[in-house]
């Protein structure tokens, strides 16, 4: 059974169809990149699986469940399309990656050590321990995409959807994001991530959806790198001038612990 | 010493205290909304309400029931159909609000000329406030009022702060979006509502921004920025009475003014204190962080 069964799915702003039709269907621990030009609707496609703006025709199923029915969004994680964390009061890493275990939380309830240990993780997954409780307004962007992330993990979803997660992030923290989502997909998760570059992201994954106006025209093996990046030889690590090789170690990730 | 006596004397009399207690209550439970519609960026909200609120007093007057009562019905309604206009129609969060200031004011002055060929009527003390004039049975419903309201905000914190911060992340996790909104709106029309007789209607936004803003400036956590607030509230609100009752001048408006000053010499200080610290950073990057460019070779 898919964990996302997306069939002729229709979305339209102002009587002016965005999605047109669209067949997806994504299967448990499956790692599918929805990719297509600026325009073509991989958002708008994404944000009507999420539920947040109705199908005009077509249906929506989400772990076998018609997604008008589905009640189970903690086994959903969610990272938005934005620019940054922040809002109106200050609010601290911590705070908004705990945000991720609200769906596990009954209404008024104080949280559980599960629900403590969950962001602890999440937070430590990403490399962010540190800066739990600094101000998410005074992280840079890349840091504030990787709280949003961190957030979507402590759900502990079994099915991550990442609207352009690593827009405005250093290709050395696109990699260690890149090894958190493998790790996740390993273990089980399904991965839907829309993106219009290829990157360490998208070395993972099993299949791509390529949308143009709003229609599928390729669903199959993920797009390959051309030129220079095709070239077998090509090491797919950046020496850099202080000598530290970018990919090497899983604890280096994020540059020295 | 002598100070303290002398104003220890004023609340001998019963009226000052009923005032200062009013005072006391709306001040700590204001900023407790107050944070969350800051955070949502509907600061200007309390004043929406504040005008439409003065429909409801000046139906009060009509129909000779207690004004409280009906501006709580009104406020209510008003919230209610804002978040359905809010959800369910293109009509902006701005043009809402504008129709309810237009709407609130005009309702309250038509209704209450018709009252008052009856005799009744002054608009005033509820516009600008009159602690000095509620009797206890008010005093309790303002501290009954304000209890249910700082409850419900401490103990839903998380969920409304999620809401507040980024709503359609909460839609995607699954949370009660709609009920929370429509709650926040309420327990913010509550709030209007008991705190007429404090600051008065077109002062009662100040009691739920204005402490917010002001530890804003000084706050990480969203945690730590409520419970200030509220305790910001609080002394704002004790010092605008106690001020008041030394200079015999209206508590409204002291309450509010003191408010001001209190944020205009936090908002300098903070610019003074960020000045002094530009060299000191708070958070450094992590040591060994990689550069995204090669240096050129130094000749």
């Amino acid at each position: 059974m898919p964990v996302l069964n997306v069939h002729g799915a229709t979305v339209s702003y102002g009587g002016r169809a965005v999605v047109r039709g669209v067949d997806l269907a994504v299967a448990p621990g499956e790692a599918v990149a929805l990719m297509g030009a600026n325009g073509s609707g991989k958002s708008t496609l994404i944000k009507a699986v999420a539920g947040l703006v109705p199908l005009a025709g077509g249906s929506i199923e989400l772990f076998g469940t018609a997604q008008k029915r589905f009640r189970d969004w903690k086994r959903v994680g969610y990272v938005p399309q934005r620019t940054g964390a922040a809002s109106g009061v200050p609010s601290t890493a911590a705070e908004v990656v705990s945000q991720g275990r609200l769906a596990h939380r009954l209404l008024g309830l104080p949280s559980r050590r599960a629900d403590r240990d969950a962001v602890a993780r999440s937070l430590d997954e990403v490399g962010l321990t540190g800066h739990a409780h600094c101000s998410v307004d005074t992280l840079s962007g890349g840091q504030q995409q990787r709280v949003l992330i961190a957030r979507a993990l402590a759900t502990d979803p079994d099915l991550l959807i990442m609207d352009e997660p690593t827009v405005g992030v250093d290709a050395e923290t696109q990699a260690a994001l890149a090894a958190v989502v493998a790790d996740r997909i390993d273990a089980g998760c399904a991965v839907l991530l829309v993106t219009h570059e290829l990157g360490p992201l998208t070395d993972r994954l099993d299949r791509a959806v390529v949308l143009a106006d709003g229609k599928v025209v390729h669903d199959g093996a993920p797009p390959r790198p051309v030129g220079e990046h095709a070239d077998p030889a090509h090491q797919h690590a950046h020496p850099h001038a202080n000598g530290h090789n970018g990919t090497e170690g899983a604890d280096d990730f994020w540059g020295g612990k | 010493m002598n100070l303290d006596l002398s104003i220890l004397d004023y609340f001998q009399y019963e009226f000052m205290q009923r005032a200062l207690i009013s005072a006391l209550v709306v001040g700590l439970c204001a900023p407790s909304v107050g944070v969350f519609l800051v955070q949502k960026r509907l600061a200007l909200i309390g004043d929406g309400l504040g005008h439409i609120a003065l429909t409801g007093v000046a139906i009060g007057f009509l129909t000779g029931f207690a004004p409280l009562w009906t501006t709580l019905a009104v406020t209510i309604a008003a919230s209610v159909v804002m978040e359905l206009l809010r959800s369910h129609s293109k009509t902006s969060g701005d043009v809402a609000l504008a129709m309810m200031f237009y709407g609130g004011i005009a309702g309250g002055v038509y209704l209450t000329g018709i009252a008052s060929d009856k005799g009744v009527a002054n608009l005033q003390q509820y516009l600008f406030g009159s602690l000095l004039t509620a009797g206890w049975s008010e005093v309790w419903t303002i501290v009954i009022g304000g209890a249910v309201v700082a409850t419900l905000m401490l103990v839903l914190r998380p969920w409304l702060t999620a809401i507040c911060a980024d709503e359609q992340y909460a839609r995607v996790s699954g949370l009660p979006v709609g009920a929370l909104n429509l709650l926040l709106l309420i327990t913010t029309a509550v709030t209007v509502s008991v705190s007429m007789r404090a600051v008065g209607l077109l002062l009662v936004s100040a009691l739920l921004v204005i402490p917010v803003v002001t530890v804003q400036q000084f706050t990480r956590s969203f945690k730590a920025t409520m419970f200030s607030a509220m305790g910001a509230g609080l002394l704002i609100a004790g010092a605008g009475v106690l001020l008041s009752a030394v200079k015999d001048v209206p508590p409204g408006s002291t309450i509010v003014l003191i408010g001001v000053a209190v944020f205009v010499a936090t908002a300098a200080l903070a610019a003074l204190g960020r000045r002094l610290r530009r060299t000191r950073r708070a958070h450094l990057p992590p040591e060994g962080e990689p550069l995204e460019v090669e240096l050129p070779a130094k000749a």
